[in-house]
């Protein structure tokens, strides 16, 4: 895979807190082109901080992002041209119309008013949702909304793409032909950081995955590596292994038995 | 979508934003769209009646501005005197700044404080100062709609019986002020965002929005009745260096300045600072405006410390007050959210200091021309039925929140009773924020008039009690934080006439009652009945059913 000799992402001693609270304590990473990127650790492990970091939505880290082989602290907002975010909560102007909101999503990237109208309207009609184009989008659904969110993050046919649970909400057939999407994006030189619970479709889709755990990465590599190192059946076990959590089923029994004490 | 009037205006001035570093045609797109919505914002109030919806959506903010162009006729007084330029027109400032701070305060602070923009827009290749910019404008343009229609009245008949200068003079100012005023207030929140973060940062906000809007009606209050005005117009004027702190002395200087060739040194003070420090604090603001985005991110911040909790003071509360266990529930759960809703305590905090004030005010007259003897011998003391005003601006606040939408949870209740949810909120009012309330005043009040009026203060409570059931009746309150903040208290404006008029006949009856002997005690008896009844009449069980999801 990493024929490409130079990083299009590249992290060194990437640090941030909250008030005392150290969330990130020194992320060192390399990313390539081409790479599909499952970025996966427990709950309040610092990944959707890293994403924030380095679309700029932060401020005040320590350590150093390069982008594009660009530094991006200067606080140029150019780099993002090329960068694609689904974010984990995303949040939709939802009172503008489908049309409105992508034209001017994509206006905002630089696009035109056309062009924008074009590409939104025929990935929109791809995705199932030509109908509801000129509706509300506060009258989709929740799988419409992911939909359209993710329609906005590829207007601008980006090199680098942020997912932040992108499926959440989306039916069966979709998800198998956005899974398909992002393997066609990767083949053609795009990268994608994907972050996601939800370990079965990890596993699947990357090509190299990144665990972080209590600010740091503990895991880093491809599936068929990691399993190897951790001696573990699947991405959850390996999961589970490496951040020392074994006592699922103990805990399991304690709930139902305090289910059923009331 | 359509190309405002107000963008094509904004076009003229492209080349200035683009000095400051703003990409214009971005900042231009964003503001658009968010005017757009701005217009498709259904106020709350027509949610029902969906028929009418697409042709009030416009009119509503047409509504509020002619509302606003009519209270404005109360300002052509002070344009239609010639001569005492400084007074009448500082006056006219005063009261025109008051008004847009608190309504950039309660209102626009939100669109000032927004997280949303930051996600969609920020994420995108657009610099933080654009989006700033932009949200700025947002405000900006809004502000000039509402200081227009409420200056409109006066400039017109300034143009008219002054002439062209001084509309001029007037025009200039008028703008000069409203961007003074957005700047400072964006100033206010930088300094704050820079020294705190997290919910702890949202709490400061909400208190600094909280002092700031009961400093600025108590203020209003007090100014407009320890002058005289008609005293005003004649005084002679004699400076004092603190003057050049009032803003409004800055506004009233310029005109004397222009109209009046009055050249002498204080006043050529008040017309430089009239001048710089508005385009000051725009260039201020300008320039720390980057960080202003960057440091609204520490409102998403957690730092961490929790302090653990326990049930807490309104569990026993609950037990003392509540009969049933669903009650007790919808207290303490009334309890907790208007602790902790931040736009709940925006709306009803501000209105809570001024009920506490406004009784004390109306002393002021009479402690003024009679003295304190007379005072605490007279029959003053029926103001503390002023305090009662809370009541309606509570329970038509209390049907509102920000998280409206957890309001599904009714519909998973194993009762098909709202009877509990109200009885146990209403408790929870009155026991949180009404009781604390009175007996404070009740203090003050048997401080002046001595214990004579205790009984008289026990009648009252008893009055607001029934009040409040009486409210309830009337303005028919939505379930508990069941809807969004919107346009909230428009469309039930007149519906305060029949309960100003129900608070007034219970208090003319405890007057009268007060005149015979032992009134006083048989009306303590009767009002007593009165409240069981009324209570059970209006609230008790399966008087109120819960409304079906698609009833909602």
């Amino acid at each position: 895979m990493e024929l490409h000799n130079k990083p299009i992402i590249t992290i060194r001693g990437l640090e941030k807190s909250f008030g005392d609270k150290k969330v990130l304590k020194g992320i060192d990473l390399d990313i390539y082109s081409g790479q599909i990127i499952g970025y996966i650790g427990p709950n309040g492990a610092g990944k959707s901080t890293t994403v924030k970091i380095m679309l700029g939505l932060m401020g005040k880290y320590t350590g150093e992002i390069n982008i594009f082989g660009r530094n991006i602290s200067d606080g140029n907002a150019e780099y993002k041209k090329k960068i694609g975010y689904v974010p984990e909560t995303a949040d939709i102007y939802d009172n503008l119309t489908g049309r409105e909101y992508l034209t001017f999503i994509g206006e905002l990237y630089g696009l035109d008013h056309d062009e924008a109208d074009e590409k939104a309207m025929r990935l929109m009609e791809l995705f199932g949702l030509k109908e509801v184009y000129d509706s509300r989008i506060s009258s989709y659904s929740k799988g419409m909304r992911q939909k359209a969110v993710i329609v906005s993050s590829l207007l601008n046919n980006p090199d680098i793409l942020f997912l932040d649970e992108p499926l959440s909400g989306m039916d069966a057939n979709s998800v198998m032909v956005f899974k398909e999407v992002l393997t066609e994006l990767a083949s053609k030189g795009k990268t994608i950081f994907y972050s996601s619970h939800i370990m079965e479709v990890v596993e699947k889709i990357s090509s190299r995955i990144i665990l972080i755990n209590d600010g740091q990465i503990v895991a880093d590599g491809s599936f068929d590596e990691l399993k190897k190192k951790s001696m573990e059946g699947s991405l959850e076990e390996i999961f589970n292994d490496l951040t020392g959590f074994n006592e699922h089923k103990d805990i399991a029994a304690q709930i139902v038995s305090v289910v059923q004490g009331v | 979508m359509k190309d405002f009037r107000i963008l094509i205006l904004l076009d003229k001035f492209k080349a200035v934003f683009e000095r400051f570093g703003v990409d214009y045609s971005i900042m231009r797109r964003i503001l658009q769209v968010k005017l757009a919505m701005d217009e498709r914002r259904v106020p709350t109030v027509m949610k029902d009646n969906s028929s009418k919806k697409k042709s009030d959506q416009s009119n509503s903010i047409a509504k509020s501005l002619l509302f606003y162009g009519v209270l404005g006729i109360m300002l052509v007084p002070f344009v239609f005197s010639k001569g005492n330029y400084l007074f009448q027109m500082s006056f006219l400032f005063g009261i025109l700044m008051f008004m847009m701070m608190t309504i950039l305060i309660s209102d626009f602070s939100s669109v000032l404080l927004d997280l949303k923009d930051k996600d969609i827009i920020l994420s995108r290749p657009v610099n933080g100062k654009t989006l700033s910019m932009a949200k700025t404008l947002h405000i900006t343009i809004y502000m000039f709609y509402i200081t227009f229609s409420f200056t409109g009245p006066s400039l017109l008949i300034s143009l008219y019986r002054q002439g062209f200068l001084f509309f001029m003079v007037f025009l200039s100012e008028i703008i000069l002020m409203d961007l003074l005023i957005v700047a400072l207030t964006a100033l206010l929140y930088l300094l704050i965002l820079k020294f705190f973060d997290g919910e702890k940062l949202k709490d400061i906000i909400n208190y600094v929005q909280i002092i700031l809007s009961i400093a600025l009606s108590i203020g209003y209050q007090l100014i407009g009745r320890l002058f005289d005005f008609r005293d005003m117009m004649n005084i002679s004027f004699v400076p004092r260096w603190w003057q050049s702190l009032i803003p409004s002395m800055w506004f009233g200087g310029l005109f004397e300045l222009i109209l009046n060739n009055n050249y002498s040194s204080h006043i050529m003070l008040f017309s430089a600072l009239a001048l710089i420090i508005p385009v000051l604090s725009i260039i201020l603001y300008i320039k720390l405006t980057s960080t202003f985005e960057r440091n609204l991110q520490k409102l998403n911040d957690s730092s961490g410390n929790v302090k653990v909790r326990g049930k807490g003071f309104n569990y026993y509360l609950s037990g003392i007050f509540c009969r049933t266990k669903e009650e007790k529930t919808f207290f303490r759960f009334a309890a907790d959210m208007m602790r902790s809703e931040r736009n709940f305590k925006l709306k009803v905090y501000p209105s809570l200091g001024l009920s506490l004030i406004l009784p004390l005010i109306f002393l002021l007259p009479k402690f003024k021309n009679a003295g304190w003897e007379s005072l605490a011998q007279g029959k003053m003391y029926f103001n503390i039925y002023f305090v009662a005003l809370i009541v309606p601006t509570i329970l038509m606040t209390i049907g509102y929140s920000d998280k409206y939408k957890g309001a599904w949870i009714y519909n998973m209740l194993p009762f098909d009773d709202a009877g509990y949810i109200y009885k146990g909120t209403l408790k929870a009012v009155i026991i949180n924020l009404l009781v604390p309330l009175y007996i404070f005043e009740s203090i003050i009040f048997m401080i002046i008039f001595k214990g004579r009026i205790a009984i008289d203060l026990i009648i009252v409570f008893l009055n607001i009690i029934l009040f409040i059931a009486i409210c309830f009746k009337i303005l028919k309150m939505p379930l508990p934080f069941s809807e969004a903040f919107g346009v909230v208290n428009q469309s039930q404006g007149l519906i305060i006439i029949p309960l100003f008029i129900a608070i007034s006949v219970l208090a003319a009856v405890h007057y009268f009652a007060a005149g015979i002997s032992y009134g006083r005690y048989i009306y303590i008896l009767l009002s007593v009945i009165a409240n069981l009844y009324i209570w059970k009449k209006f609230l008790d069980r399966k008087t109120i059913l819960l409304p079906y999801e698609d009833e909602a």
